[in-house]
């Protein structure tokens, strides 16, 4: 589904990604990235998405060299990706923002996308005046509409408590079973993916470290010496 | 769909467009505003004197060209100062198409439209991409290298530099002769169908999907790509919309006034049109066209003592600190307070 | 021919950093522009031409910028600090009101003809540097630029303020959710921005003159210096002045007729080629 190839990214001096390569598997697997702060994380995911030009490598998305296709294409293509900071439209109503991204990527079944986040009651209110957690999930549900086929989520659970991301997650994976959906999640809460994720990747320091299925990652030496290595 | 559709909330698919009104509603408003456009076009004259027509037909141009810049303002957040350059550089290829290149003032009108659109679409396609202040700047700074053109030695066999232009024509156009325009009872009738025209239009926008996209974009770009969206299109497209209304007001201007000079497209007339726009509230059509309107008027009563920028800066602060509006939207706002207020009692 | 045209573009550019970072300033920590920038460049002018008349030029150069500190401080807090909700357009559209009025204000009092100011005695007359004879009070501006400079550096770069800026400017939310205290630290930036128009104010007497036009003509620049070198780049906006004041009295010289269009065009083309400015200011959102 999605092959990233030797990808590098670097902000002027700063290598932020450094020869990553990675395989994400088809449909209906919850494919966790974590590591340490500075690891390169979201910046994987800002390459993938289009919103990051890598100095290096490529990105294969569906068997198709997609590295300098524009964020929108990648879009209109099924990748659609969900932020860590609430990236909304705060002054359009939850029904208008879904509606028009509906219009867009032509799809009529945005009644699924807003019963599964469960935006139900608040449809009608402006986005911008809704709890935090609420603003998340219609994050979430503007990257669900269209039928995407791969998920790139950056922090889902940024902001919400540990037992809320846990259940977000569990979410997650329910919906993209049922949908086939392919899905990359950069997590901060490593219990989340330990738990909820079928394949973790950890980076570190801009490196690809390793990759397996949790309790391997789990057992992972390297790993280990990673996080605790930066534990202040 | 399926069975299950009854217990899930509804969402429509159009969610996106005004509610629509009970048909009787909209017809009820229909024939107001079509009985307030004759009445409007027809009675000023009657009642008015030559005088105040003038500067009505002046103050409604300018509204006109307020009207376009209010447009780009809302919905797309960009600001244009040189809009100016259109509205008056119309004017000049109108009147250098007909003496130099001997095109009867249809062909000539038809030209000159077409510059407008090639030029808006290279400019826009320009400068679209920065960040709104550069926008901006850019804009000031085409404008100001256009009024800088017509002022150079090179092109005085064409523009005459400072001198300016005499414009007229012959004959007929659109069934009308030089006279109906340069009359200021008979223009108003013109310029009051032109403003209706541009108001719809304008309000067309707004209404529309288009307008909904413009005013996506303007809140968050970014999510609007991540969304499949192409984001500079639908803005280089209302830069044209908005420049074409300019061009055509401009058009009108020169055939009223006979006369286009580099006053005609200076940054002056693009600041009135600013401040026009923001007297008047920038959110509706009327607002621009209704600031067009006391622009011309408050200039005439106070310009004679010399204190228009001074009026000029105090408007500006006023219509956005106080009535950010502007008188439109203030009214606007009293009337619906009425509505809630009458509501309330009745409970 | 060379190094005078370098001289005349650093004594120029002089003026031009001084007011164009007290903008960038501004506009990095608030995202708002300053529209009576040059309104208050245009106060300290005729502000320091009055003084000069009593006490001399080097008290004016010091009471003028103070009484604009005083002046910027009622801008903080009369304007943009009861205005921070609303939008940016709608903030910097009050600042250009309030900037006609105070133009318009000091044409009321002083009239419509230019001033002159006299360079002090001990800035008058050409001295000769590497076989370039120039006037001492061009070099004196060039150091008071390159002085300013100097000092605007270490302070953003070597103190806590500074740094607090320079987060700000970078990332504003962020800087926020670290507890940056932007009310306190805008007031120290509008107060600072509006000393530096007024001590530019008193320069330019002697350099340029104390004309009805100053304020608009100060602000175009300005505006133009602050697009090209970036949005949040105190120092992209330096070389964009330094580029600027270059290109300013390259174009006098080659290109008369020209000259007063060259800006604009090097506004864009530099924003052709990069569409965010020269400096790398803020972080792409």
């Amino acid at each position: 589904m999605l092959e990233i190839e030797k990808l590098s990214v670097s902000y002027g001096t700063v290598q932020a990604l450094q020869e990553v390569d990675l395989k994400i598997a088809g449909a209906g697997v919850l494919h966790g990235v974590i590591g340490p702060n500075g690891a390169g994380k979201s910046t994987l995911l800002d390459a993938v998405s289009g919103r990051r030009r890598p100095t290096a490598g490529a990105i294969r998305y569906l068997g198709e060299n997609i590295t300098r296709r524009s964020v929108a294409w990648r879009r209109r293509r099924g990748m659609a990706r969900s932020f860590q900071r609430t990236n909304i439209f705060q002054d359009l109503t939850v029904r208008e923002q879904l509606a028009l991204v509906a219009w867009r990527l032509r799809d009529d079944r945005v009644e699924d996308v807003i019963e599964v986040m469960d935006l139900g009651d608040y449809l009608d209110e402006k986005a911008g005046r809704i709890a935090y957690g609420v603003q998340r999930r219609v994050d979430v549900a503007l990257a669900l509409i269209g039928r995407p086929q791969l998920l790139l989520m950056d922090e889902p659970g940024a902001g919400l408590s540990a037992e809320e991301t846990l259940r977000l997650f569990e979410h997650v994976r329910e919906l993209i079973r049922e949908r086939g959906i392919a899905a990359v999640v950069v997590e901060h809460d490593v219990d989340a993916v330990f738990a909820c994720c079928g394949v973790v990747t950890v980076l570190d320091l801009g490196r690809h470290l390793a990759t397996g299925a949790p309790a391997e990652i789990r057992a992972d030496k390297r790993v280990i010496t990673a996080y605790l290595g930066s534990a202040a | 769909m399926n069975g299950e559709a009854a217990a899930r909330v509804p969402v429509q698919r159009d969610a996106l467009r005004a509610p629509t009104a009970r048909a009787g509603w909209r017809i009820g408003a229909g024939a107001a505003a079509l009985l307030a456009f004759g009445v409007g076009a027809v009675a000023p004259q009657y009642v008015a004197s030559d005088f105040i027509l003038k500067l009505a037909d002046g103050g409604l141009l300018l509204g006109i060209l307020a009207l376009a810049i209010a447009c780009l303002m809302s919905q797309t957040g960009l600001v244009t100062i040189g809009a100016a350059s259109v509205y008056g550089g119309v004017g000049y290829f109108f009147a250098i198409g007909m003496t130099e290149w001997d095109l009867s003032p249809l062909a000539a009108i038809a030209v000159s439209m077409v510059v407008v659109i090639l030029y808006a679409a290279a400019l826009g396609a320009l400068i679209i991409r920065t960040t709104p202040l550069a926008f901006m700047m850019l804009t000031l700074a085409a404008g100001e290298m256009i009024s800088h053109a017509v002022l150079l030695e090179g092109l005085r066999d064409y523009t005459s530099g400072a001198d300016g232009l005499v414009v007229s024509f012959q004959g007929t156009l659109f069934g009308l002769e030089s006279g109906d325009f340069t009359n200021a009872a008979r223009f108003w009738a013109i310029v009051w169908t032109a403003a209706w025209v541009a108001g719809l239009a304008a309000w067309g926008v707004r209404r529309s999907r288009f307008g909904a996209v413009l005013r996506a974009t303007r809140q968050n770009e970014e999510r609007m790509r991540f969304s499949g969206f192409d984001t500079y299109a639908p803005r280089l497209a209302a830069f044209v919309f908005v420049n074409v209304i300019a061009g055509a007001c401009g058009l009108l201007h020169v055939l009223n006034s006979g006369f286009v000079s580099p006053e005609s497209l200076g940054l002056g007339v693009s600041t009135n049109a600013l401040v026009a726009a923001l007297i008047g509230g920038t959110a509706t059509s009327a607002g621009p066209l209704v600031g067009g309107l006391i622009f011309a008027f408050a200039q005439d009563e106070f310009g004679a003592r010399g204190f228009t920028q001074l009026l000029t800066g105090i408007a500006i602060v006023l219509f956005i600190v106080v009535f950010p509006g502007g008188v439109v939207g203030a009214l606007d706002a009293f009337v619906r307070g009425m509505f809630r207020k009458r509501q309330r009692e009745s409970d | 021919m060379i190094p005078l045209l370098i001289a005349n573009s650093l004594a120029l550019a002089s003026l031009l950093v001084m007011m164009s970072s007290g903008l960038a300033l501004i506009y990095g920590l608030r995202d708002v522009i300053n529209f009576g920038h040059g309104a208050l460049y245009m106060l300290g002018a005729y502000i320091g031409y009055s003084i000069a008349n009593v006490a001399g030029f080097w008290v004016a150069l010091v009471v003028s910028p103070a009484l604009l500190a005083l002046v910027g401080a009622a801008l903080e807090y009369l304007a943009l600090r009861p205005l921070q909700r609303r939008s940016h357009i709608e903030v910097a559209l009050v600042t250009l009101g309030l900037g006609i009025i105070l133009g318009q204000a000091l044409i009321f009092i002083y009239g419509g003809e230019a001033r002159t100011v006299e360079a002090p005695p001990s800035l008058a007359g050409s001295v000769t540097v590497f076989r370039l004879t120039y006037p001492v009070y061009r070099l004196f501006l060039i150091g008071v630029g390159l002085g300013s400079c100097g000092l605007l550096a270490l302070w953003l770069n070597f103190t806590t303020s500074g740094l607090h800026i320079r987060a700000v400017s970078q990332d504003p939310s962020v800087a926020r959710m670290m507890g940056i205290n932007s009310d306190r630290l805008s007031f120290l930036v509008t107060s600072l921005s509006a000393a530096f128009a007024g001590v530019a104010g008193v320069l330019a007497g002697p350099y340029l003159s104390v004309d009805p036009g100053m304020d608009v003509t100060m602000i175009v620049s300005c505006l133009i210096i602050v697009v090209i070198g970036g949005a949040g780049s105190i120092a992209g906006a330096i070389v964009a002045a330094l580029l600027y004041g270059f290109v300013q009295v390259a174009g006098s010289v080659f290109l008369p007729d020209l000259a007063a269009l060259a800006p604009y065009a090097l506004l864009m083309v530099v924003l052709l080629v990069a569409p965010r400015g020269i400096g790398r200011g803020r972080a792409p959102a």
